[in-house]
């Protein structure tokens, strides 16, 4: 019979009590799952962020216009390989709650930008271009309205009108792309900004922001600096970043969500701790004689305190593992509800190694009083007790 | 019966006063309960805080005028013919100069720099007509004094100033290549007006250039009831291609996305910790009954029934869970009321607001460790009921 043995059948030897353990560890390890699937995919703009990219916006803030002519200052300024210019459309179809995330873009800079998050078939890429009233639409927004290449709709704004009083404008479909990365959200609309500019009824010759490519993310900073100092007492002061900080500084604004995560994973990891570590002091108090009988038989003091913290990191095993599997689940469920809010959540591999690696840190510490307790009695004491 | 009253008596008096024998399992129930009803309370806090914020800004007797479909005001747009039908219509209170008391706003969104991470977030700057102030309810100035007409000086919401630097009275302040100083500070009763930065609108209108560019309309309504007229003569003529609302349901709308979703964050996550909560309770429990097998047996043999066992181990464990559940309603009170803070509201600009615990949120998390108390004590109270006598006694 070997430790590992023992160590099962010490740990099972009381059922309920055994699965009662499981079944509290089982439940802060989804928890842990569920929270850190959430946040890892609430920061997923900083993750996805390629780190030649810089986003320019304007100084006062994000929501507030450039002007278009910014666009062919910004693509002769040296250092820039590439860029494109994007504009909020505040887009919904049919009923104003259904909102869509539709950007009015510059067809042909724009689909060569995000080339590398998204995959563009290259004909529809030529008919976007092409097509003025033409629409991208990402694999998430096709399937989830059930739209196909070729379809006619109307997209509602609840800030543009047409200059004929409208709020809507007829696009067509012209392409459905999917994404390169998981963490993409491909659940976004492109149209042309010509097409929009030229029918809209305020706000003509005005974008919303500009993304542009360096020639090397070395010479970010000195292009950033060069572009806002080219633009600084203009009526429009440009501020740029990298694209990696400004999505961070944009979730940032929705509230401190890592902290809310990290406090109720806390709450819940010291729940178990309690729960689990006392229990196994208990367990060790009712075997001492047990222990004693271990010891007279020639275990040596370490092999009776690995026995112990064997079956508290068995324990945690056996209670994480299933853990994950349940918030593996759960995430799966919640990823179509919360596909608007927190697109693309998965239990990703670095979150399972962080379980993993939380489930033997809590085995260690729920054992080590019991374990150093029974690495302690003395057989004479031990025979004596009850 | 009064025997029987007698007996359950002391065999509850046993089990509590036994307690303190498994006094780290029984804290550790005690904590873990705690921490479940602190985790709820403050996700309940915070919905509650962040709706009361909002539901306290709207009023009843003020309609807000939005561009059809735009849902929120930075959306909106309305021109300056439509401003001028609106003063026209129905049911439209009237100062003392017999002016229709109505202001066309403008609301942009621009940077401020957080208090706590030193980061830019969205706030909002309302350009409003000489009548805003006024139409508003509870406005008072807490320093300083109002914008002047025509001139660069803003006013700013007291809750703003608490989260944001850089805002302190006459200081200025640049919005890109235009200055402007602050020349007060205002309250609005805790409401969501307290996040904003105020100005005259024709000054917003012309640094900002959007000449001729209005986004919403408030309208002080004779009495709440004459909303319904407005309404059906902006829906009758075809010009006005307008929402109208009354204040206080734009607001509740807007109160209601943000706070319900923050509770279904908060509930499942305290159901889920009570779950393991209550494992760590019938542990406990059981621990408890098997310790006392002899005891309950021996009382059985001298005559004591099932009941008064069961009872017994029942209360003994509502009592664990009622403290860890008051436990954790008070390190909620102390911890989490009143603790302010900022997040992006359904106009695209921050709302400061505080958490908020309430009577009835109190209520909710002591009834959640009343349930995991009573489930965790039932079923080991069952076992201790049912113990047969000899098997008891023997062991």
């Amino acid at each position: 019979m070997n430790d590992f043995v023992l160590i099962r059948k010490n740990l099972f030897r009381k059922k309920l009590r055994a699965i009662l353990m499981i079944v509290s560890i089982l439940i802060a390890f989804a928890i842990f799952g569920v929270l850190a699937a959430f946040e890892r995919a609430f920061n997923v703009g900083q993750e996805v962020a390629e780190a030649d990219r810089l986003v320019i916006v304007n100084k006062i803030n994000f929501t507030q216009p450039l002007p278009i002519a910014y666009f062919n200052r910004v693509r002769a300024f040296p250092g820039v390989r590439e860029v494109t210019h994007a504009n909020w459309f505040g887009g919904y179809y049919q009923d104003p709650k259904n909102v869509l995330i539709v950007f009015a873009v510059e067809p042909e800079t724009y689909t060569q930008i995000i080339g590398s998050d998204v995959i563009i078939p290259r004909d529809m890429r030529q008919a976007f271009i092409r097509d003025r009233a033409g629409a991208l639409v990402g694999e998430g927004m096709a399937s989830r309205f059930g739209w196909k290449v070729g379809d006619h709709i109307p997209i509602s704004s609840n800030i543009f009108s047409q200059k004929n009083g409208s709020h809507t404008w007829d696009m067509t479909i012209v392409g459905i792309f999917g994404k390169r990365k998981p963490q993409i959200d491909a659940n976004v609309m492109l149209f042309q900004y010509d097409y929009f500019d030229e029918t809209r009824s305020f706000g003509k010759d005005t974008i919303g922001w500009m993304v542009l490519r360096t020639t090397s993310p070395s010479i970010n900073d000195q292009v950033a600096k060069g572009i806002d100092t080219m633009f600084a007492n203009s009526s429009y002061e440009t501020s740029t970043d990298t694209e990696k900080a400004f999505n961070k500084a944009f979730i940032a604004q929705l509230g401190n969500i890592a902290l809310i995560v990290t406090l109720v994973v806390g709450a819940a990891f010291v729940t178990i701790l309690m729960i689990v570590g006392n229990t196994m002091m208990m367990i060790v108090r009712e075997r001492a004689r047990e222990i004693g009988v271990l010891k007279t038989l020639g275990f040596s003091s370490a092999r009776v305190l690995r026995l112990v913290l064997g079956e508290t990191v068995l324990l945690a095993i056996v209670g994480g593992l299933p853990g994950l599997a349940v918030a593996a689940a759960v995430t799966l469920m919640l990823r179509r509800s919360l596909v608007q809010f927190v697109p693309g959540m998965t239990l990703n591999p670095s979150i399972i190694l962080t379980g993993l690696g939380f489930m033997l840190v809590l085995g260690l510490a729920t054992g080590l009083l019991p374990a150093i307790n029974a690495w302690r009695l003395k057989i004479a004491v031990a025979m004596g007790r009850g | 019966m009064r025997a029987y009253l007698l007996q359950i008596a002391a065999v509850t008096l046993i089990n509590v006063k036994s307690i303190p024998q498994r006094f780290w399992l029984s804290l550790s129930t005690v904590v873990a309960i705690g921490l479940v009803v602190t985790v709820l309370l403050a996700f309940l806090a915070m919905a509650y805080g962040f709706q009361r914020t909002l539901a306290g800004t709207g009023a009843t007797d003020v309609a807000i005028v939005l561009r059809g479909g735009s849902q929120a005001e930075v959306n909106s747009t309305v021109s300056r013919d439509q401003v001028r039908l609106i003063e026209d219509g129905p049911g439209i209170a009237r100062g003392a100069d017999r002016k229709p008391l109505v202001s066309a706003e403008l609301y942009l969104v621009v940077d401020g720099v957080k208090r706590t991470t030193h980061t830019k977030a969205n706030v909002p700057l309302r350009g409003m007509g000489p009548q805003g102030p006024a139409i508003r309810k509870a406005i008072s100035l807490v320093a300083g004094r109002m914008f002047a007409p025509g001139s660069n000086e803003i006013v700013v919401g007291k809750g703003l100033i608490g989260e944001f630097e850089g805002f302190e009275p006459d200081s200025t302040v640049k919005f890109g290549t235009s200055t402007w100083t602050v020349v007060g500070v205002f309250a609005a009763g805790g409401s969501v007006f307290e996040s904003e930065i105020w100005a005259d609108l024709p000054v917003v209108q012309s640094l900002f250039n959007r000449n001729n560019y209005f986004q919403t309309v408030r309208a002080k309504l004779t009495s709440p009831a004459t909303l319904g007229p407005l309404r059906d003569y902006v829906d009758n003529d075809p010009r006005l291609k307008l929402d109208v609302k009354s204040e206080a349901d734009y607001f509740a709308e807007q109160a209601s996305q943000t706070s319900d979703l923050i509770q279904k964050l908060g509930w499942p996550l305290a159901i889920a910790m009570a779950l393991g909560a209550l494992a760590g309770a019938l542990n406990t429990m059981y621990s408890s009954v098997a310790a006392r097998t002899v005891e309950i047996a021996t009382l059985r043999a001298i005559g004591f029934g099932g009941t008064p066992a069961f009872i017994g181990t029942v209360v003994e464990s509502l009592i664990l869970a009622i403290i860890g559940g008051v436990i954790g309603a008070l390190a909620t009170y102390l911890v989490f009321d009143g603790f302010t803070t900022t997040t992006m509201g359904a106009n695209f600009a921050q709302v400061v607001f505080s958490f908020k615990l309430n009577g009835g949120l109190i209520f909710q998390g002591v009834m959640l460790a009343v349930i995991v108390g009573f489930v965790g004590g039932v079923f080991p109270a069952i076992r201790a009921a049912r113990l047969p006598i000899v098997a008891g006694l023997q062991s």
